[in-house]
């Protein structure tokens, strides 16, 4: 029987990451996953909007919770930030039944639709592991990923409630999946630190320093590319590489891809662009 | 036949007819349509496909408008179920269902506890619990949602009820009701309980059968009508047939210690009454027992036991920065070895260093000790407060530790930092109380000035963190934000610029740190904060705050704030994030020509390392380029569905956008 989800992309998957949206529909139909379109679902935030007023974002994502309830399905993310935001979210409605009553107010009020929070979140990754199942993914695998990747989780889903059956400080999942698609996973310590993507525009200089730290971190432990979970980091990471070694003088030139892309061509979807970063991984480097 | 029930086969075409006949009782839905909670005995919200018997009065008021809404669905898939007999394909299975759910009061499939099965009574059946609570100040309000909270460790499903638009009816079918309620003036009920007050001394006695209650009132000794409120629902719950399980109690202003008091026994009380309504007196005390932890354990004379802490060996492979300053060596020692599962890892540390490697340095102290915190594999900890086999998974049988310095922090030697740097931006911060004068209050101690407690509780939540280092060490942005106070120091300031006592002039200068380049703005990830441990959640909402305190302070320029603003207002106008207008109205002309230079833009719009896409994903393109070439986002977005709801929601919440 195929697993079913209410489908959140992200906050860019509808423009500066449309390789995520893309690779996302094709993993899931390899996977027999069904993603049912939430098209009435806004942006989840990403803990931007809650800076000016916490009851706004609250509500923005109680609106896209009531929505999924409706359908009677989790919502599936591949965006660490979107899945990390959603699931705080969720959990202080959850917790807090006075406001909950608040926020259903003001959604009865405005979209006449009120939510329970009879409903989880799941990233992506932790889907695959916790729920289709890592057996079920390797007997998929058309293209084996034989290429050492570091694999990047954020600290977005690593917090207590949102990683799933993965450890919150020492996960182990993406090393998985990696291994499971034919990969070497590479041990680095910058996988679930912050890369300061809410502060790029604000404060791009700390920025610009902490990219440079795990791009030349996957590098220097002998990575061939970086695969993110998170669509803002790997956008991050991947334009501002260059300017980041830059300020820095760090060697950063790695190629980034999402963890959807990287299913996606494990399984056969998309040989041209996996071709395409064969060539780029043979090239790019000091 | 009396009309029992109604459900929806399978068909729906979702033509709102039945919803225009009866919409009390029919919601049409997307897909299909359901018969409402609120009008069934069961409380379910679906198709009533267990033919759930409906509510008396509804059946009562609406028998003719149910069947007109079954003769009226044009696919005939509102099935009418009257006194036994269903019309539907399966005649023997409704008759089954309709025998369980007709018998007043019966509701569901319940389960009477024989007497002394406690696990069963504290499980089984209903275990609603209806909170009602009259405030005018929160107070009652904060009561009902703690008890609430409480209500699980008895088994019960808590819900707390706004007395103000309360449908009075729909007491009667509750089992268990707590009443929270203040007095407002001279003996008046709060604001919001009197609509529901008037409708209550209406109500005809007897109207509460079968329902178990108990009053806590609040109020203050000084006004004549003390508790008023409180002892008004008391005396009309009982007049209407209520059982009271437990006395009010009255509190006067400092009620905290008699409202847990009653609390206990109400809670109690209410959790020996069963799914079938049945109150079990007799299991009032083994349910307190119960929820007080029992007395497993409790062995010997004293009746009490230290629980056994200890643990078997676990095989451990530890590794260990190690940093030797007078040769400026880094690396890492690994030792594999057989230690006492239940020994704390700084046990670990000086077991190893005492038997290995007299060398190995790291701090030393007591086991709570803040200036012992050490990262192991990723988390960072006081290791004398984890244990060998909890601070990190065990995977294949074997533990693997990575324990390293604190980061953000000069390393001395080893595992030993340099606290200094932290200690000199919190020096910065002039981190004493400059207190305005204010009127103290006689006490035993003297004249002194208080605080309110709830105040007070905010401000040590936020600076009672067991560790300045670690906490400092858990912002990703420390080690690389030159002059950045960091989370420890700036928590301080924002619990001081918060405190009452604080003067108006150090109010000032506290809010000029935290608006300062090295303040809140320089944290570019709360996140990072937030997961590390307890009080790295309470700290990152405080900063949070601080954050949000000193963009509308800054009225929101700059670029934090245009950030801030422009995402906000970019998700009003569609519902998605527009990365472009974000792009150029925070970045402005110079960032962008900036950025031009430095091949940021390049990268954008070739994607460099990244696969796929179209090179002109947009027309707009050509028009007003780079906007919609290659992977640069588009200039405009296309709205979410129903986007005039996000645009109400904002209007409802913050007009400022």
């Amino acid at each position: 029987m195929a697993v079913k989800y209410a489908y959140h992309p992200g906050n860019v998957s509808h423009s500066s990451a449309p390789e995520v949206a893309v690779t996302m529909e094709s993993f899931a139909r390899a996977m027999g996953i069904q993603l049912i379109q939430l098209p009435g679902a806004t942006s989840c935030g990403a803990g931007i909007v809650r800076q000016a007023n916490r009851r706004l974002q609250l509500t923005l994502n109680a609106r896209t919770f009531a929505m999924a309830e409706a359908q009677g399905l989790n919502i599936l993310t591949p965006c660490a930030a979107t899945a990390g935001n959603l699931q705080e979210d969720l959990d202080a409605l959850k917790s807090d039944q006075i406001l909950m009553q608040e926020v259903n107010d003001t959604l009865e009020n405005t979209c006449g639709l009120t939510m329970t929070g009879d409903v989880e979140i799941h990233h992506l990754l932790h889907a695959i592991v916790d729920e289709i199942g890592l057996d079920k993914l390797e007997e998929k695998v058309k293209n084996p990923f034989d290429f050492a990747v570091a694999g990047y989780y954020g600290p977005n889903i690593q917090q207590e409630g949102a990683c799933g059956g993965d450890d919150v400080y020492d996960p182990i999942y993406l090393e998985k999946v990696i291994s499971a698609l034919g990969g070497t996973p590479v041990n680095w310590e910058a996988r679930t630190q912050s890369v300061g993507v809410p502060g790029l525009f604000s404060e791009e200089p700390t920025v610009m320093k902490q990219a440079a730290e795990a791009l030349s971190e996957a590098k220097a432990e002998g990575a061939d590319m970086i695969v993110s979970a998170c669509n803002l980091s790997q956008a991050v990471l991947d334009i501002y590489q260059g300017k980041a070694g830059r300020n820095t003088g760090l060697s950063t030139n790695i190629p980034v891809i999402h963890l959807s892309e990287m299913l996606s061509f494990a399984l056969g979807c998309h040989n041209k662009r996996l071709a395409m970063l064969r060539t780029r991984i043979a090239v790019i480097g000091d | 036949m009396a009309i029992v029930s109604v459900y929806i086969e399978e068909g729906c075409i979702t033509c709102d007819a039945c919803e225009e006949t009866l919409p009390e009782v029919f919601h049409v839905t997307d897909d299909t349509c359901y018969i409402k909670a609120d009008v069934r005995l069961d409380g379910g919200y679906d198709r009533n496909e267990g033919k759930s018997a409906l509510k008396g009065e509804i059946l009562s008021q609406f028998e003719d408008d149910l069947l007109d809404a079954a003769d009226g669905c044009p696919v005939d898939v509102i099935i009418v179920v009257e006194g036994g007999e269903a019309e539907s394909a399966e005649p023997e299975e409704a008759a089954e269902v309709i025998q369980e759910v007709v018998p007043e009061p019966a509701v569901e499939q319940e389960i009477e506890v024989a007497g002394d099965d406690l696990e069963e009574l504290l499980s089984a059946g209903d275990r609603s619990l209806a909170i009602l609570y009259g405030s005018q100040s929160g107070n009652s309000e904060a009561l009902a949602a703690k008890f609430s909270k409480q209500a699980s460790d008895y088994g019960l499903v808590g819900t707390v009820y706004d007395m103000d638009g309360f449908d009075f009816a729909s007491l009667s079918s509750m089992k268990r009701v707590l009443i929270v309620c203040s007095t407002w003036g001279e003996g008046e009920m709060p604001d919001n309980a009197e609509d529901l007050w008037q409708v209550a001394k209406q109500a005809s006695p007897g109207s509460l059968n079968g329902v178990h209650y108990s009053v806590l009132a609040l109020g203050d000794t000084s006004y004549e009508l003390f508790c008023e409120s409180g002892k008004d629902w008391d005396e009309q719950l009982e007049k209407l047939g209520a059982t009271r399980l437990v006395d009010r109690v009255d509190c006067d202003v400092d009620y905290d210690s008699m409202a847990a008091e009653w609390a206990l026994d109400a809670l109690a009380a209410m959790a020996a009454v069963d799914g079938t309504g049945v109150y079990h007196e007799d299991m009032v005390e083994s349910i307190k027992e119960y929820v007080a932890g029992g007395d497993e354990g409790a062995d010997g004379e004293d009746g009490f036991t230290v629980p056994d802490i200890s643990a078997e060996s676990i095989q451990a492979e530890i590794s260990i920065f190690r940093y030797d300053p007078e040769a400026a060596t880094t690396g890492s020692d690994t030792w594999v070895c057989a230690m006492p599962g239940h020994l704390s890892l700084l046990e670990a540390l000086r077991t190893i260093k005492n038997t290995h490697d007299g060398s190995l340095s790291f701090r030393d102290g007591a086991s709570d000790d803040s200036t012992t915190a050490i990262c192991v594999n990723g988390r960072l900890v006081l290791p004398g407060l984890v244990r060998l086999d909890a601070v990190a998974p065990t995977r294949d049988g074997s533990l693997r530790l990575r324990v390293d310095p604190l980061p953000g922090f000069e390393v001395i030697r080893d595992l030993v930092v340099d606290h200094w740097s932290m200690e000199r931006r919190r020096e910065s911060t002039q981190p004493w109380m400059v207190a305005a004068t204010r009127e103290g209050s006689a006490t035993m101690q003297g004249n002194i000035g208080l605080m309110e407690p709830n105040m007070a509780t905010a401000l040590h939540s936020i600076t009672d963190f067991a560790s300045p280092a670690l906490l400092q060490a858990s912002s990703d942005a420390v080690p690389h934000a030159n002059g950045y106070l960091g989370p420890a120091v700036l928590a301080s300031v924002w619990a001081r610029r918060n405190d009452p006592r604080s003067s108006a002039s150090s109010v000032k200068g506290l809010d000029e740190i935290l608006g300062s380049s090295n303040g809140i703005k320089a944290e570019t990830d709360l996140a990072s904060i937030r997961r590390q441990n307890g009080s790295g959640l309470v700290v990152s909402e405080a900063l949070l705050d601080a954050k949000t305190h000193v963009l509308e302070q800054d009225a929101f320029t700059g670029r934090h704030g245009k950030h801030v603003w422009w995402y906000a207002w970019t998700l009003k106008s569609s519902g998605k994030v527009n990365d472009t207008v974000l792009y150029r109205q925070v970045l402005g002309p110079i960032g962008l020509l900036g950025n031009l230079t430095s091949g940021v833009t390049a990268r954008m719009m070739s994607g460099f390392t990244r696969t796929g896409g179209d090179m002109i994903a947009d027309m707009l393109a050509f028009i007003a380029p780079p906007a919609g070439v290659g992977k640069m986002p588009r200039q405009f977005n296309s709205s979410v569905d129903n986007h005039h709801e996000v645009v109400a929601i904002f209007n409802e919440l913050d007009g400022r956008f």
